[in-house]
């Protein structure tokens, strides 16, 4: 049985953080949660994830941000913004391709957000 | 099938009437047995007594002779030979009183002949008397009286008869007892052949018994099988619906939470705005004020709500500015930088500009928005 894959989710709403754990540990993931980009750069600093999920209204700082310092850190490093702010397709193309590996509103059904998930983690 | 009690009581009935059979042989064995002891003491003792009357009459004919020899040589040694032979018959003459006194008929005969053979003992007695008193004349006489012997004849026709009758007797006897065998013989050979079928059926009844009992392990084995296989089907079942309830749990509560969300995030937006948003019903009532309506015209939702967009807010210049309103949210389009009035809660009037947007719900024209912003300060 291969080792759980170790996910970080950074999240201001703990409710959207308990959940979003409790759905990807039931799938057979490691999970690591963080309120703040503070929280989330310790994480970061003990160790690799296999990958990030992160909103991007934040309250020190954004999603974004926060993912292009990832990107810095960990170039292969897949990522995933889940947010509540909508986006169209053009505007995901045009301005989140190159920062993000995936963008998902959250109005995303659970079972395609654990989808995507599995398809980020290989 | 039968039940394990039934059998059981069955097997029972079996055992019991094989016991009472071999008891039934045992007890008809055991009296045979005392039939045929006492058959052959009963043989043993008629062979002795027709042997007794065979020794009675041997022993008076060898009387009777040596009693003539004694009368004619007056020997004493012929003497004692008469004696002696008396004494004989005598003795043999008890012995058969003894022997037939169990049975009256043969000690009556016995009797009988005892009579006869006392006479001719007397006879004996007086003609040795005669013999001794050298009475020859009287001697002949009593020997004439006797010749031919008629009455040792009789005695020895008696004793013939009785050696018959137990003869006919000892035949009778072989006969009963060949048939009292026989029927022995083929009433062992019948219980032993009822025992035979009775412990076959006892047999018969164990084995179907058994594989009565085989079958019904079987069966709850099988069965057993069955609703374990069942029991596992029906576990699988409830856990994957416990699963797929927990998932569409967790599915719903995401959803619930991304709408609030949403929601909470739209408003947001709305009342961060410092124009005037004003969200009317296909009715142009008013369903929605942002915070810069309620400070602008110092009342709250809860006193507009429901009310007439005109009540509030009115196109400056325009006789009837609900019809040119009321049109464009009919035709679904906008109506932009239209002048406008405010009338506050104390009455007084402020200008403004207004834009509508019409609310699209699908294909459908649902009701509109009025923004509302101060008019640009006229230039110095």
């Amino acid at each position: 049985m291969p080792a759980p894959k170790h996910i970080l989710i950074v999240d201001d709403e703990a409710v959207i953080l308990d959940l979003l754990a409790e759905v990807l540990t039931l799938a057979g993931h490691r999970v690591s949660q963080a309120a703040t980009v503070a929280a989330a750069r310790k994480v970061l600093a003990d160790g690799r994830p296999d990958l990030v999920i992160t909103d991007l209204q934040l309250e020190q700082s954004d999603g974004l941000a926060l993912l292009a310092e990832v990107k810095a850190a960990h170039p292969d490093l897949p990522t995933l913004l889940l947010t509540g702010v909508l986006f169209d397709e053009e505007t995901v193309e045009a301005r989140l391709r190159d920062k993000v590996s995936a963008y998902l509103p959250k109005t995303t059904p659970l079972k395609f957000i654990v989808a995507e998930v599995a398809r980020l983690l290989g | 099938m039968s039940s394990p009690d039934l059998t059981f009581r069955r097997l029972l009935a079996c055992l019991i009437v094989v016991a009472v059979v071999l008891l039934g042989v045992v007890a008809l064995a055991l009296r045979n047995e005392g039939r045929a002891v006492a058959a052959a003491d009963w043989v043993n003792h008629t062979h002795a007594l027709r042997a007794e009357a065979a020794g009675i009459l041997s022993s008076l004919r060898e009387a009777e002779g040596a009693l003539r020899t004694y009368l004619l040589t007056g020997d004493p040694r012929d003497q004692a030979d008469y004696r002696a032979a008396f004494s004989d018959l005598a003795e043999h003459v008890d012995v058969a009183k003894a022997l037939a006194r169990p049975a009256p008929a043969d000690a009556s005969q016995i009797a009988r002949l005892e009579e006869r053979l006392v006479k001719r003992a007397d006879l004996a007695r007086e003609l040795i008397r005669v013999r001794q008193g050298g009475a020859p004349e009287e001697l002949r006489a009593l020997l004439a009286a006797d010749a031919g012997g008629e009455a040792v004849r009789e005695i020895g026709r008696r004793v013939d008869r009785f050696r018959e009758e137990q003869a006919q007797l000892l035949t009778e006897r072989d006969r009963a007892a060949y048939l009292q065998a026989q029927t022995t013989r083929w009433t062992v050979l019948c219980a032993l052949v009822l025992d035979l079928l009775l412990l076959a059926g006892a047999a018969w009844l164990i084995r179907d018994d058994l594989q009565a009992r085989r079958r019904a392990a079987a069966a709850l084995r099988l069965a057993n099988e069955q609703l374990e296989s069942r029991v596992r089907e029906r576990t699988a079942e409830l856990s994957a619906a416990n699963t797929a309830l927990k998932a569409q749990s967790l599915e719903d509560r995401w959803a619930r939470l991304a709408l609030e969300h949403q929601l909470h995030y739209n408003h947001l937006i709305i009342d961060a705005v410092s124009e005037l948003a004003i969200v009317v019903t296909k009715n142009l009532n008013i369903s929605r004020i942002n915070p810069a309506v309620g400070h602008l015209s110092g009342l709250a939702a809860a006193a507009l709500v429901d009310r007439p967009l005109a009540a509030l807010v009115k196109l400056a210049g325009a006789a009837a500015s609900d019809d040119l309103l009321a049109r464009a949210l009919k035709e679904g389009r906008d109506l932009r930088e239209q002048s406008a009035v405010l009338t506050d809660s104390a009455g007084r009037h402020h200008s403004l500009v207004l834009n509508f947007f019409p609310l699209r719900d699908s294909d459908k024209v649902v009701g509109g928005v009025v923004t509302l912003r101060l008019p640009p300060a006229p230039a110095a």
